[in-house]
């Protein structure tokens, strides 16, 4: 006992050196970003209101543009909520005469909630974005995240007034897409480098596009709705197996300023989850 | 707890806020991140125990891990970093000097030994910090970038800071 209690005092900054390494990789390999703790990242509440504040100061600084993109979104609703006002009068005329369904059911399936990005970051490998909305305003892990002018991410981790969401810019993140007005998808994800750019994989090789056509998510992992604008094609190469095109796409979202984002949820997710696990068993 | 330590630990305090609010959002050319938050372990008093300077660099690197949403990468790289620290001390200090009292400083060590000091250790940090983020992704020539650009932008910052500190103390 004497011998072991020696031994300690002897060797007892190696013993912390060993402890603390040990920590460190448990933390550092505790796996699937989905699953992470509450208190070790920025879902911590003493992290997140350190956040609020700085963002209360900082949040003022991009607004000028924010305002702009905002000033330009609203004229181009504007204008086709005209279009769409003419047409929807154009419509009701007919409807009288063969009942018409006028909205498309599948659409009124997805909620949204509009949240701040407190913190966010590019510079990482593996980024991730928090917002300053959790669970009392409705938001859960799975939702999806979009800006005003394309995708953002995906939520993870969620405590009552603040939710982190793992960016587009992390190499762990796939998100189904397919290019616009084809049915072919492929799975884009993040090679870690230049946070304009993501890398659309697995595009089969028979799919008919040019660099500058529009990619959009597909719908299928119910998370993103259908049709979400993640950007656009910027230049393209055979995979490695030769059957597939991998390409690189310049993402829409502007990943350095984003400001506020719609937390979107489909009503239907859990629905759809259940019947395809079923049809997997 | 003399003035020092306090002083010390609002210093600790203060580039643990400025690393999160700041300096974690600089990115220069996409792969230089000054990692200034280190200055409080390359500041610690050559005399300190290992046990503490571990346990100090461990809390640190877990605080700024926290911020960072990168649970146990700087944690680790920080322990790492206070495990080389005693290595680095007996490599660089000339024997015979007594330099046990002191905190490494500009002034106290001098611009030629100091500037060797902190970049070896700056260099260490990111060699570990951006080796243990690759563990989970691999990219050899990206690696060796960012590992070159931080050093050189955290170094930069750190002979700022300490220039800074330096001037302060002439003053007061």
């Amino acid at each position: 006992m004497r011998n072991l209690i020696d031994f300690i005092l002897k060797h007892h900054a190696w013993l912390f050196f060993i402890v603390y390494v040990v920590v460190s990789c448990a933390l550092l390999f505790q796996g699937n970003p989905y699953q992470r703790s509450v208190y070790f990242g920025s879902s911590n509440r003493v992290v997140a209101k350190v956040y609020e504040v700085s963002d209360a100061v900082t949040g003022y600084f991009g607004l000028r543009k924010v305002n702009e993109t905002l000033l330009s979104r609203n004229g181009e609703l504007e204008a086709e909520n005209m279009m769409l006002r003419r047409q929807l009068q154009r419509y009701s005329y007919a409807a009288v005469a063969d009942s018409l369904a006028l909205t498309d059911p599948l659409l009124r399936n997805y909620d949204f909630v509009v949240a701040r990005v407190i913190n966010n970051s590019v510079s990482h490998v593996d980024n991730y974005i928090t917002l300053d909305k959790g669970s009392a305003d409705g938001i859960t892990p799975e939702m999806a995240v979009v800006a005003s002018n394309g995708i953002v991410g995906i939520v993870n981790v969620v405590n009552e007034h603040n939710a982190v969401a793992i960016s587009v810019l992390n190499t762990k993140l796939h998100v189904s897409c397919k290019v616009k007005g084809t049915d072919c998808f492929g799975s884009l994800t993040w090679d870690g480098r230049n946070p304009q750019y993501a890398i659309l994989e697995e595009m089969p090789r028979h799919v008919d596009f040019q660099p500058g056509d529009t990619i959009v998510t597909s719908g299928f992992s119910a998370v993103f709705p259908d049709g979400i604008m993640v950007g656009t094609i910027h230049d393209y190469a055979k995979q490695k197996d030769d059957n597939f095109y991998a390409m690189r796409v310049k993402l829409s979202t502007d990943f350095g300023q984003l400001g506020a984002v719609r937390v979107v949820s489909n009503r239907n997710q859990e629905m759809q989850q259940k019947l395809e696990q079923e049809a997997r068993q | 707890m003399n003035i020092t330590t306090v002083r010390e630990i609002g210093l600790a305090l203060l580039l643990v806020l400025l690393q999160a609010i700041l300096f974690n959002q600089i990115h220069l050319f996409g792969v230089a991140i000054p990692l200034v938050f280190i200055y409080v372990i390359l500041r610690l008093p050559v005399a300190l125990s290992t046990a503490w300077v571990l346990t100090i660099s461990f809390f640190l690197g877990l605080v700024v891990d926290i911020f960072s949403n990168t649970p146990g990468m700087n944690a680790l790289a920080c322990t790492l970093l206070a495990f080389v620290r005693r290595p680095v001390f007996t490599l660089y200090l000339p024997h015979g000097n007594d330099y046990a009292s002191e905190m490494p400083s500009l002034k106290e060590f001098g611009m030629w030994l100091y500037v060797r000091y902190a970049l070896t250790m700056t260099f260490l940090y990111c060699l570990f910090l951006y080796v243990i983020e690759s563990l989970t992704f691999f990219d050899p020539l990206f690696l060796i970038l960012r590992i070159l650009g931080s050093t050189l932008l955290t170094f930069v910052f750190i002979l700022c800071i300490d220039s800074f500190g330096q001037r302060r103390e002439k003053r007061l």
